[in-house]
C-alpha cells in the first residue's frame, strides 16, 4: 500500500505516493532522478547518502520517505550555487580530496555542515566530525586539508564570494 | 621544456575529473535508468556447504524466477591456470548441484523494483542437504571434514614448490628463527559495490552491459565464453566506477546471469550489489598462513628463507586471475628486496567453503611483507641489533642494480638502503628510544606491571613489481596475458586530442595524468585532451587496470601514439608552410618553424586536414589518427619500493593502539603527477592500516560469515589516520618512457608489517610478540595475558 507524501526537495514542492519501506535515498534517486546522492551501505554507516534534512545532515538510506512528509530535503544538486559549496569544491580539487568520487557528495554535505557550524574547528575536530563518512580512496588527508583551508579562508575573509553565473 | 614543465610530466596538475564529481554529475551504473528496466535480486545460499535437494518457484511467478537449469546454453565460469597440477573448478552462475559458500547465488528473481524482487526471492524454496563445512585452511589440507570438489580427491587447487638445498646453510646458521603467522581474510570494500545493467540491442544484435568493472575487455571475453555468443555481440561499458582495489577485476556470476536475462526477456535488467552481498557473498582476499624460518649469521645477515605457506582460496577459481595467484605470488616474491644464498618455499592454494579470492591492492605482497618483516625483527632481536641495521645489512645495494634476485625477479633500479636511512632519520629513532628508556612521553605507568601505555617503533620495507608484462604473465597460464598496451590517439577536426585506452580509471586520475603525458610529448594543453576509456566499443583491447600498470603501460602507449601523431602533424604543416619537417618543432600547443614566428596551432592543422584537404598535396596519406601498442624495453616490470616507519603507543590494559607518527620514504621513479602519487600512497596506507588494526572477515565453525555490515567489518575512518609524512626518492626506471614506475598498490603493502613490528617493539619487555593481523585489542590482550601466564608458570590466568 502506498502513502501520500509532500515535501520540499531542493526548494521545489514534491508530491508522491510511496511505499512505506521506500527510503529517502532511493526516493530521491529513483523517483526524482537526483543521483548525486549515492548509496554505499544502506545501513547508516558509510555516509555516502548524506543529505540535508531540515538543514541538518542526515543519512538518506535510513530515513524513510514517508517520514519526510512536510520536511525540507536538500541534496548536492540543490547546493550547486551555495557559496560555501563553491569554496569547498575549489578546495577539494586543490587538496586532491577525491579520487573515485563516490563518497564525495556525502563528504561535501558533511564538510559544509562543519564549515558553517564549527568555524573554529581544528584538524582533530574536523576528523571527529568526519567520522560518519567513509572514504576508501584518499585516506582522508586531502578532505581534512580542504575543509581546514575553507575554514581558514572564511576566518580571514568572512564575506562569501558572489554566486556563480 | 621550461615553458611547459608546469603541466607535463612532474607537474601536480589539479584533476580534470574532479568537476563532475563535485557537482554530483558523475555517472555510476546505479545512476543509469532505462525505460522498462527491471530489477534483479538473488536467492543466496544460507549454508556454507550443501547439496541442493530441491527447489521450487513461487506459484504464478515461474517466468520471474530462474534456476541454473533455466539458463539454457550458459556455461560455467572456469578460470584455469597452466601451472602444473592446477585443478580447475566450475563456477556455475547459479548453483547447480551443490552450494559451496554462504551467499552463493542459487536463483535469480526479477521484478519492477528491487524490493519486489527481494519479496519474490524470499518466496523461493530451496532444500539443502547440509555437508560439513571446510572453514580452516590448515584443516582443509591435512584433515578435511569434507571435499568441496569431490572429483579432486583433496581440497587443493595447487601445490607448488620453489626448491633449494638448505642443508649446508642450516648447519652454519647461528640464528634460526621460526614463526607461524596468519593474516585475516579481508573484503576490499570499495564504497560503490558491484553494479550491472544489461540490455539487448536488437538493431545491433548486441548485448550492452554497463558494469562497475576495472577490466571491461576481459569481462567481455569471459561473458562471451559463458554465454556462447561472439565478442562482437557484446559491448561492456564501465562508466564512472566507485573504487576498485581489485574487487572489480573479475567476471561475476551475476554478470553472466544478467547477460542471459536481458537477452531472454529483451528488457533492460539491473542488479546493484548491496553491502551485505559484498561482504558475505562476493570475493574476499588475503587469508594466509605461514610457517616461516629465517636462517642468519650472528650479525643478522640473512642466509636463507625456508617457508611453507597456505592461502585460503575459497570455493572457486575466479576469472581471470584464478585461485592460485596469491599462493604462486607468495612463492616468487617472499624474498622481498633482500639478498640471500638459499631459498625454499612450498605453497598450497586451498579450497574452503568461503567465497573465492581476488587480488586486492598489493595482492600477496601485504601478507608476504608482514610475514617476512615481522620475522626479520625477531632475527634482529636475536642478533641484538636495531631492526633497521639488520635491514641495511640485507637489502639489495644500489651498486648491484639492475639485480636478479634469488627467485630471478629483475629489479630495475633504486637505492633501498637510502630509503631506510632516511626513514630512520625522519622518524627520529633516537628520540623514541630515549622515550622508551625513560618512560617519558609514553604515559608509562611504573606502578602497572604491564607498564601502562608503551611506545614502540616499527619499520618495514617492501618492493612492488608493477606493470609486469607478457614474459611474466604467460607462464601462469591464466585466461589473461597482457601484451602490447594500445592507445589510439586522434585529433578531432577542431584540434581536440582524443586518447582511447583499454584500461580504466576509477580514482587513479588517468584523465589528468595521461593528458599530462600528451602535453609532455605534443605540448597540447591538457584541457584540450579527452580520455576515452571504459567501453569495449570505443577503445582498443587491453587487459585493463590491475597490477599498478596504467601509468607505465597506458602512459607509455599515450606517449608513443602522440609521438607518431606529432610526426603526422609535422608532415601536414611541412606541406602547408613549405618547410622540411625537421625545420618544425612542437611547442605551445602547435607546430612552429624553428627560428621564426610562423606556426600552426593543432586546431589549424586539424582543420586543414579534415576540412580543407584541397590545400594538401594528394600524396599525403597518413591521417590524424594513430594506434600503437607499447611495450617497455624490458617487460618484467618496474620495482617501486618504500620504507615505512611508524611509532605506536599501546595501551596494555585496553589493548588499544594509537599511531603517533608515520613516515614513508618511497621511490616510484619519475613521478608524473606528485599530487596524485601522494594521494595513492596515503589512500593505500589507509587501507594498510585497516589491514593492520581493524579489518577482518571472520567465519564461524559452520562457515557463516560474521561480518555482514560495515559496523562489523570496520574500515578506517578519518580519526584512525595518523599524521603521515612522505619523502620521495626518484630513481628512474631505465626501461620505461619517462622513468616512471607503477606504485598504486604500495601504500597498502607495508603498514601491517610496520605497525605490528612497532607493537612488538613496544611489548617486547613483556615477552609479547604478535604474529597475526589485524592487531585488534582482543588479540593484543590475549598475547599479553598468554605471556603473563608463561612467566608465572602455572599462573593465575587459567
Amino acid at each position: 500500500m502506498k502513502h501520500p507524501v509532500r515535501l520540499q526537495v531542493n526548494g521545489r514542492a514534491v508530491e508522491a505516493q510511496v511505499e512505506p519501506r521506500l527510503n529517502l535515498a532511493d526516493f530521491v534517486r529513483d523517483h526524482l532522478h537526483l543521483t548525486a546522492t549515492h548509496v554505499g551501505c544502506e545501513h547508516g554507516v558509510c555516509g555516502a547518502c548524506t543529505v540535508l534534512l531540515d538543514g541538518a545532515p542526515a543519512r538518506a538510506c535510513i530515513n524513510f520517505a514517508v517520514r519526510c512528509d512536510g520536511r525540507d530535503v536538500r541534496t548536492l544538486e540543490g547546493l550547486s550555487c551555495d557559496p560555501v559549496m563553491v569554496r569547498l569544491r575549489a578546495a577539494f580539487t586543490a587538496e586532491h580530496a577525491l579520487q573515485c568520487g563516490y563518497c564525495t557528495p556525502g563528504m561535501l554535505i558533511t564538510a559544509r555542515d562543519i564549515v558553517l557550524r564549527l568555524p573554529d574547528a581544528d584538524e582533530a575536530r574536523i576528523r571527529v566530525e568526519l567520522a560518519g563518512n567513509l572514504c576508501r580512496c584518499t585516506g582522508y588527508a586531502g578532505i581534512v586539508r580542504a575543509i581546514a583551508s575553507v575554514l581558514e579562508a572564511r576566518l580571514s575573509e568572512p564575506s562569501e564570494p558572489s554566486e556563480p553565473r | 621544456m621550461a615553458g611547459t614543465a608546469h603541466k607535463g610530466v612532474g607537474a601536480s596538475l589539479p584533476r580534470k575529473e574532479d568537476a563532475r564529481f563535485l557537482l554530483g554529475e558523475g555517472e555510476f551504473v546505479g545512476d543509469i535508468h532505462r525505460p522498462g528496466m527491471l530489477e534483479v535480486a538473488f536467492v543466496r545460499a544460507p549454508v556454507a556447504h550443501a547439496r541442493i535437494a530441491g527447489r521450487l518457484k513461487p506459484a504464478g511467478f515461474e517466468g520471474r524466477v530462474f534456476f541454473m537449469q533455466d539458463l539454457d546454453g550458459v556455461a560455467p565460469i572456469r578460470a584455469v591456470s597452466g601451472l602444473p597440477g592446477f585443478k580447475a573448478s566450475d563456477l556455475w552462475p547459479l548453483a547447480r548441484d551443490k552450494v559451496r559458500h554462504v551467499g552463493e547465488a542459487v536463483a535469480m528473481c526479477v521484478a519492477e523494483t528491487r524490493a519486489e524482487a527481494e519479496d519474490l526471492a524470499a518466496q523461493v524454496m530451496v532444500e539443502y542437504d547440509e555437508l560439513p563445512a571446510v572453514v580452516d585452511m590448515e584443516a582443509a589440507l591435512s584433515a578435511p571434514p569434507a571435499l568441496l570438489h569431490e572429483q579432486w580427491g583433496d581440497n587443493v587447487f595447487l601445490e607448488s614448490l620453489v626448491d633449494g638445498d638448505l642443508a649446508a646453510i642450516r648447519a652454519r646458521a647461528e640464528i634460526r628463527i621460526t614463526r607461524r603467522l596468519r593474516t585475516a581474510r579481508q573484503s576490499m570494500a570499495p564504497i560503490e559495490g558491484r553494479a550491472v545493467l544489461c540490455e539487448w540491442n536488437g538493431r545491433l544484435g548486441q548485448l550492452e552491459m554497463h558494469s562497475a568493472a576495472q577490466m571491461p575487455h576481459i569481462t567481455r571475453a569471459g561473458l562471451s565464453e559463458c554465454l556462447g555468443i561472439d565478442q562482437g555481440a557484446i559491448r561492456v561499458i564501465a562508466p564512472d566506477v566507485g573504487g576498485g582495489f581489485g574487487y572489480k577485476g573479475i567476471l561475476l556470476p551475476e554478470e553472466v546471469c544478467l547477460g542471459w536475462l536481458a537477452r531472454h526477456l529483451r528488457r533492460p535488467v539491473r542488479w546493484l550489489e548491496d553491502r551485505r552481498e559484498q561482504l558475505t557473498a562476493n570475493a574476499n582476499c588475503r587469508e594466509h598462513h605461514y610457517d616461516l624460518t629465517l636462517h642468519a649469521d650472528r650479525d643478522g645477515r640473512l642466509l636463507a628463507i625456508d617457508c611453507e605457506a597456505i592461502v585460503d582460496s575459497g570455493a572457486y577459481s575466479l576469472y581471470p586471475f584464478s585461485a592460485c595467484l596469491e599462493a604462486a605470488q607468495v612463492g616468487s616474491i617472499l624474498p622481498g628486496p633482500y639478498t640471500m644464498e638459499g631459498y625454499r618455499c612450498r605453497t598450497w592454494s586451498v579450497a574452503t567453503n568461503k567465497p573465492g579470492i581476488l587480488p586486492y591492492r598489493g595482492v600477496a605482497r601485504t601478507g608476504v611483507c608482514f610475514a617476512l618483516e615481522v620475522t626479520l625483527d625477531a632475527v634482529a632481536r636475536a642478533a641484538g641489533r636495531e631492526p633497521y641495521e639488520v635491514r641495511l645489512l640485507n637489502l639489495v645495494q644500489p651498486g648491484q642494480m639492475p639485480y636478479d634476485n634469488i627467485t630471478r625477479k629483475h629489479f630495475d633500479s633504486g637505492d633501498y638502503p637510502e630509503a631506510v636511512r632516511r626513514a630512520v632519520a625522519a622518524i627520529d629513532l633516537p628520540k623514541w628510544r630515549a622515550a622508551q628508556a625513560t618512560g617519558e612521553d609514553a604515559g608509562t605507568d611504573m606502578a602497572d606491571p604491564r607498564g601502562g601505555r608503551r611506545i614502540g617503533v616499527g619499520f618495514a620495507v617492501y618492493c612492488e613489481q608493477g606493470a609486469h608484462g607478457t614474459s611474466v604473465y604467460h607462464g601462469w597460464g591464466i585466461p589473461m596475458v597482457p601484451g602490447r598496451e594500445p592507445c589510439a590517439a586522434r585529433l578531432s577536426p577542431d584540434g581536440i586530442l582524443e586518447l582511447r585506452i583499454g584500461a580504466h580509471s576509477h580514482g587513479q586520475s588517468l584523465e589528468t595524468t595521461l593528458a599530462q603525458v600528451a602535453h609532455e610529448v605534443l605540448s597540447i594543453d591538457p584541457e584540450q585532451v579527452r580520455l576515452v576509456h571504459g567501453d569495449t566499443a570505443m577503445t582498443p583491447y587491453s587487459t585493463g587496470t590491475w597490477g599498478s600498470r596504467c601509468m607505465v603501460m597506458s602512459g607509455g602507449a599515450v606517449a608513443q601514439s602522440c609521438t607518431e601523431l606529432g610526426e603526422r602533424v609535422k608532415a601536414i604543416a611541412s606541406a602547408v608552410l613549405d618547410v622540411p619537417p625537421d625545420a618544425l618543432q612542437l611547442r605551445d600547443g602547435g607546430v612552429h618553424v624553428r627560428g621564426s614566428d610562423r606556426c600552426l596551432s593543432f586546431a589549424e592543422v586539424a582543420h586543414l586536414f579534415y576540412r580543407q584537404p584541397q590545400r594538401l598535396p594528394p600524396t599525403l596519406e597518413a591521417g590524424l589518427e594513430v594506434v600503437t601498442g607499447y611495450r617497455p624495453e624490458v617487460d618484467t616490470g618496474t620495482f617501486s619500493y618504500a620504507c615505512h616507519a611508524v611509532v605506536v603507543s599501546v595501551d596494555t590494559q585496553l589493548g588499544h593502539v594509537e599511531l603517533l607518527d608515520y613516515v614513508i620514504v618511497e621511490d616510484g621513479g619519475t613521478l608524473v603527477n606528485p599530487m596524485v602519487v601522494d594521494g595513492q600512497i596515503i589512500g593505500g596506507t589507509a587501507q594498510g592500516i585497516g589491514t593492520a588494526l581493524y579489518e577482518e572477515m571472520p567465519y564461524d565453525m559452520q562457515g557463516q560469515p560474521l561480518a555482514s555490515t560495515l559496523a562489523d567489518y570496520m574500515l578506517p575512518g578519518a580519526t584512525e589516520m595518523p599524521p603521515l609524512r612522505i619523502e620521495h626518492l626518484q630513481t628512474p626506471s631505465p626501461y620505461t618512457r619517462f622513468g616512471q614506475k607503477g606504485l598504486g598498490e604500495g601504500g597498502a603493502i607495508a603498514p601491517p608489517a610496520a605497525i605490528v613490528n612497532a607493537i612488538n617493539d613496544a611489548l617486547a619487555p613483556l615477552g609479547v610478540e604478535l604474529t597475526e593481523t589485524p592487531a585488534t585489542p582482543r588479540r593484543i590482550l590475549a598475547a599479553i595475558e598468554a605471556a603473563e601466564v608463561e612467566r608465572s608458570g602455572s599462573g593465575t590466568h587459567a
